[in-house]
């Protein structure tokens, strides 16, 4: 089993650990990996993977446009509004 | 010295599709409109939404695997690439990872007088996201997802690519053929066609370098100051004892210089996974099948046609297939009417060409006036008007000023091109020019040109040069 690298996964997962919780989530995923690798027992070489439970293809529809709401519906659950923007806390990659 | 390095790139291409609704939701795919008009509750990731497929995204597609050469996988699948960013409301991007749509395809671009093969290694379907806007307020990001689940096509090259006039080279060869098919309008002004650039450097025979990947390039002008500048700035560090560190790096339009964009810290892990709320894309053969028709011809049939069929000039030709509307035009005058193609094609890249570029036009505004401009085409190649007087007419017919013969009589430019009557003018005009006749016949070519001269002069300018050449010739001879 490869080794946590917490302060990573904290960073990817955007929480912010205090360093003397470190050790202690670092353990407990540690257990929890440890559990799923259980699944590792089982030979799968000959199995392929599946990807979904039904052999059906994708369900498709027209290239036809069909507008069912507006905008204030969608702008609705913005944190803040400006105008018809959503206003966010500004961040920059 | 620079010159012992090479450059090796490989290019990731987005096309947006011109589909009318987006990928997985029917909300319309339109730029240009205030913001967030065009988002319904899929493309903003409410809970509990499912994303239903665009059949015209599949088709556009398998469109492009034709004209690219691609094999056309009957099997593919959808999968949610993981990433947080506000402009992105699901939390992930459905995309295609392990299994494509297309895969193994090629184009042939110019290289230098040769061609050079460029091999794609995928293209692929997935989501655009939105847009966010860092500059109206200090503290804030405005967000307008009226990007999000636009169709993207992800087109993704081998690195094959070995200077920037490769990689313009080939980037205009995709966006002409995308264009062609009708599957992107090729606005890059617009973000229709954007290109990641994946370069590294190595001496000359050696092995491959560590690359560095330029993110979001939407000019031809911008691909190429950002090529340049990234090789230099990476030639720099390794002959100043330096390492490339694996980056992405975005180029500032306003310095002209790359800079690291992500943290180097901690690299992404987008945790792919199958998409559990779409089942995978498979495909009959007739389905793939029946699209093939709608390809249409390409550029490069376009152009054996042009050669063959039509003798143009290669130049010409090459003008002509740029754009698929400009190819349109030609046609449809060539279908409409009995002068030459090569005749047509002379005055379409020169004089009409002119004009579109002058006013300002789409080349396909003159769709309904070919009849008049074959028709003036057609009183210059039989002689009724001059080349000159051609010339003079053009602007007004496409202008929709009035029908060629009209404009020709109403301004008087009609050729005389009764022998009876050249020849009586001719006759007065070598009167007294003995001296000069002599001349001629003792070997002096300039002096044809000067009766050519005078006599264009007796006719006021109306004489048809053809004939007063030949008419002066058997007179002179005597």
């Amino acid at each position: 089993m490869s080794d946590i690298d917490i302060k990573r996964i904290s960073y990817l997962a955007k929480l912010k650990l205090p360093p003397e919780k470190e050790e202690f989530y670092s353990n407990s995923l540690k257990d929890i990996i440890k559990w799923v690798d259980n699944l590792k027992k089982v030979d799968t070489s000959k199995t392929e993977p599946l990807h979904n439970v039904t052999e059906k293809t994708v369900s498709i529809r027209n290239d036809e446009v069909s507008k069912s709401n507006s905008v204030d519906d969608i702008l609705r659950n913005a944190p803040e509004r400006a105008q018809n923007f959503f206003k966010v806390p500004k961040v920059v990659e | 010295m620079s010159s012992n390095w090479e450059m090796v790139i490989g290019l990731e291409v987005h096309a947006q599709l011109k589909t009318s609704s987006k990928l997985f939701s029917s909300s319309p795919n339109q730029f240009g409109s205030e913001p967030n008009e065009n988002v319904n509750f899929i493309d903003s990731g409410m809970p509990g939404m499912l994303p239903v497929m665009n059949f015209g995204c599949i088709e556009m597609a398998i469109k492009t695997g034709y004209a690219l050469n691609f094999k056309i996988n009957k099997h593919s699948v959808f999968e949610r690439k993981n990433y947080f960013y506000p402009d992105l409301p699901q939390g992930y991007q459905i995309s295609q990872f392990e299994f494509p749509i297309l895969s193994e395809g090629y184009i042939n671009i110019e290289s230098g007088d040769n061609q050079k093969k460029i091999r794609i290694e995928r293209a692929h379907l997935e989501q655009d996201a939105g847009k966010s806007i860092h500059d109206i307020d200090p503290k804030y990001s405005f967000i307008d997802l009226n990007r999000v689940g636009t169709p993207l096509l992800e087109i993704v090259s081998y690195p094959d690519l070995s200077s920037a006039d490769e990689v313009i080279n080939y980037m205009s060869s995709l966006r002409q053929l995308l264009m062609y098919i009708d599957v992107c309008d090729g606005n890059m002004q617009e973000g229709s066609l954007r290109a990641d650039v994946n370069l590294s450097v190595r001496k000359k025979g050696q092995e491959l370098g560590t690359r560095c990947e330029i993110k979001n390039l939407n000019s031809f002008k911008f691909i190429k100051q950002a090529i340049e500048y990234e090789f230099q700035r990476q030639i720099n560090i390794i002959d100043g004892g330096g390492e490339i560190e694996q980056n992405t790096m975005l180029f500032d339009t306003s310095t002209g210089e790359t800079r690291a964009m992500r943290s180097k810290e901690f690299s992404h892990d987008y945790r792919y996974f199958p998409d559990p709320d779409l089942l995978p894309v498979n495909l009959s053969q007739e389905q793939i099948d029946k699209i093939k028709p709608l390809v249409g011809e390409l550029p490069q049939d376009k152009l054996n046609k042009y050669l063959d069929n039509y003798s143009l000039d290669k130049d010409i030709a090459k003008i002509i297939i740029a754009e698929k509307q400009n190819a349109n035009l030609f046609e449809k005058m060539i279908s409409e009417s009995t002068v030459k193609p090569k005749f047509i094609a002379a005055w379409l890249v020169g004089d009409i060409f002119a004009f579109i570029k002058e006013n300002n036009l789409e080349v396909n505004s003159l769709n309904d006036k070919t009849k008049d401009i074959t028709d003036l085409l057609r009183l210059i190649s039989d002689d009724v008007i001059s080349n000159k007087a051609g010339k003079e007419i053009l602007p007004k017919v496409l202008n929709g000023q009035g029908k060629p013969s009209e404009l020709v009589k109403e301004l008087g430019l009609e050729q005389v091109s009764d022998s009876g009557e050249l020849e009586k003018i001719i006759d007065e005009a070598l009167v007294g020019e003995d001296e000069n006749i002599l001349k001629f016949q003792g070997g002096s070519d300039r002096v044809l040109g000067y009766f050519v001269g005078k006599c264009l002069k007796a006719t006021k300018g109306k004489g048809n040069p053809k004939l007063i050449n030949k008419i002066l010739l058997e007179r002179l001879k005597k």
